[in-house]
């Protein structure tokens, strides 16, 4: 039981890693990944709506009909959106402004309704739970690790938490010119795309 | 004059799919034959016009007018998810000629977040009836125009020698990106 | 038919649980995102507006009706001794929606004493420049209420930034709109200050 649920649990860190080796729900990946703080952000607000919605499609599998099963998973998904919208509003409200429209986004997203579809609805609470955390914490670590490195090229800053970077490379090299189009639009596909290649050679397993 | 600035802006500028990020998993699913990419266009434009509709109807008449804006995700979400099937049950039984093409699309369009987006956007925009019915359009064929132009170059791709690393996704977002570039010397022209 | 029944109920019975946990929970958060939005969005506009004020506008700020509305309006104490008001509006057109405007008013003398752009979602580099460089909205400063604040185009008095005219026209329209709401409500405004 342990072992399985570390199993869960561990799969959605490196062998189903979002969105690298699961190519999903790739627009908050491009979007909000302009710095570091902003790809963790939504990285724990969709982590939050992920557990919540698989304990709950999970705790309800029994319950709801197959054939308005889609339905109800938007539902309980929308609602968890919602409150995570309400909560950022009230605890981390530049936060909030700096994603916009992609926190209500985030029920369109493919790894949520996708892990509600494709396991919540088929194992126990506690199995949902390990696999949504699972699944949501690789997702943050690789949104950070996007925001990093289109932050750092982009805008030559590392910025964890509250607006102010930890790091500049201006005070190391005063004279240093950020490379721009790491923070444009056409920088997070290729960004992305180049990431999604170093991940393509190191074997998943 | 002032639809004109919103077609530029909405197609062109402001592309959904290159300058704001959304619907990017059909764009990088259905792009690997042009004829998926055609079908796929098509249905967008189709779903994202009827979207923009009931959404701005429900929005201003039911959720301002109950004073209940908060439920704007959920309410927004079920109106296109209801709206995907009831279309795809309609042509199914009335065209089905439009049914054979458009129809695997469908399905994918309930969480295509361009659709939900596009949706959004005419809400915080605050555009009037007709705005958002014209920005709804324009939002879709700039959908529309980005995918077909991709799957263009896409196919192109498929006959180049790619390193193994890179092959499929990876060139594609890479390839995405440089045909974002483009779309950016568009930028201020209103 | 067993089967519909339980469709039809399962829907209903879950919605009405999220309508409901919503409520509740948007009634829970309400008064921490009004504190949220006065501190992040407002207060650093209305720090630039009031540079040296003697009370605090953000404490005392009172509500007017207005036509169905509610105006938040926050008073400043002037080193002269005189007092001010600043409040904000809302520009409609501007290149990425609507331009929130903070203007500030000597009600001494009817003169603007600053306005800042509170929020807007412009185009980084043109259009956001209404907020990140002060040199456009430094413009209305001192103006009087009886200037016609539109664009130098339209007969007013303020020069557009350049390459982002829309923007700019948003801008004028909020304090515009700004200007017409003080006439309108001065005297219910002098009375709540007193």
């Amino acid at each position: 039981m342990a072992q399985s649920l570390a199993k869960e649990f561990t799969k959605g860190l490196w062998a189903e890693l979002p969105p690298f080796r699961l190519v999903l729900g790739l627009c908050p990946v491009l979007a909000v990944t302009k710095t570091v703080e902003n790809g963790l952000g939504m990285g724990i607000a969709t982590t939050f709506v992920l557990v919540f919605s698989n304990l709950l499609v999970s705790m309800l599998r029994n319950v709801i009909p197959t054939k308005v099963r889609i339905a109800c998973y938007i539902v309980i998904i929308a609602t968890f959106v919602t409150i995570v919208e309400f909560l950022a509003q009230a605890f981390a409200y530049p936060l909030f402004l700096a994603l916009g429209i992609f926190i209500p986004l985030i029920v369109v997203n493919c790894i949520v309704l996708g892990r509600a579809e494709a396991f919540a609805s088929k194992n126990t609470p506690v199995m949902a739970i390990a696999d949504g955390l699972g699944i949501g914490i690789g997702f943050t670590l690789s949104l950070g690790a996007i925001g990093l490195v289109r932050e750092f090229l982009g805008a030559g800053t590392i910025t964890i938490w509250g607006g102010t970077p930890v790091f500049d490379m201006t005070s190391v090299f005063a004279n240093f010119q950020p490379f721009g189009f790491m923070i444009e639009a056409p920088g997070a596909f290729v960004a992305l795309g180049l990431m999604l290649a170093v991940m393509n050679l190191i074997p998943s397993k | 004059m002032e639809y004109f600035e919103l077609a530029i802006g909405c197609i062109f500028i402001n592309n959904i799919l290159l300058a704001q990020f959304l619907g990017n998993c059909p764009f990088l699913g259905t792009s690997k034959k042009m004829e998926t990419a055609v079908g796929m266009s098509m249905a967008v434009v189709f779903v994202m016009v009827m979207a923009g509709i009931f959404t701005w109807t429900v929005d201003t008449y039911l959720l301002k007018g109950l004073g209940v804006e908060y439920l704007r995700t959920v309410s927004f979400i079920l109106v296109i998810a209801s709206l995907v099937q009831f279309v795809e049950m309609f042509l199914k039984k009335s065209i089905p000629g439009l049914y054979a093409g458009l129809g695997i699309f469908l399905p994918l369009i309930t969480t295509n977040c361009a659709v939900m987006g596009a949706c959004l956007l005419n809400i915080s925009k605050e555009y009037s009836f007709m705005q958002a019915l014209a920005a709804s359009f324009f939002y879709a064929i700039g959908f529309g125009l980005a995918l077909i132009l991709f799957a263009g170059v896409r196919e192109r791709i498929n006959l180049a020698r790619v390193p193994k690393a890179l092959q499929d996704t990876s060139i594609g977002l890479v390839t995405a990106g440089m045909i974002a570039l483009t779309f950016t010397a568009f930028k201020g022209m209103v | 038919m067993r089967e519909m029944i339980s469709m039809v109920v399962v829907l209903t019975v879950l919605t009405a649980v999220s309508g409901g946990l919503l409520a509740a929970i948007k009634s829970g958060t309400e008064l921490r995102i009004e504190e949220q939005v006065l501190k992040f969005q407002k207060a650093p506009a209305i720090a630039q507006i009031f540079t040296d004020v003697s009370n605090d506008p953000l404490a005392e700020r009172f509500n007017v009706e207005t036509e169905g509305t509610t105006l938040q309006v926050f008073p400043g104490k002037l080193e002269d001794g005189g007092t001010a008001v600043a409040f904000e509006t809302k520009g409609k057109g501007g290149y990425g929606g609507d331009v929130g405007l903070m203007v500030g008013i000597n009600t001494d003398n009817d003169q603007i004493i600053a306005v800042r752009v509170t929020t807007h979602s412009e185009t980084p580099g043109l259009g956001a420049r209404a907020k990140d460089d002060p040199s456009f909205v430094s413009q209305f400063a001192d103006l009087s209420l009886e200037e016609n604040l539109d664009l130098k185009n339209n007969n007013g008095s303020i020069d557009a930034m350049s390459g982002a005219t829309i923007t700019s026209q948003a801008v004028c329209l909020a304090a515009i709109q700004a200007q017409e709401l003080y006439k309108k409500l001065k005297p219910e405004i002098l009375k709540q200050i007193q």
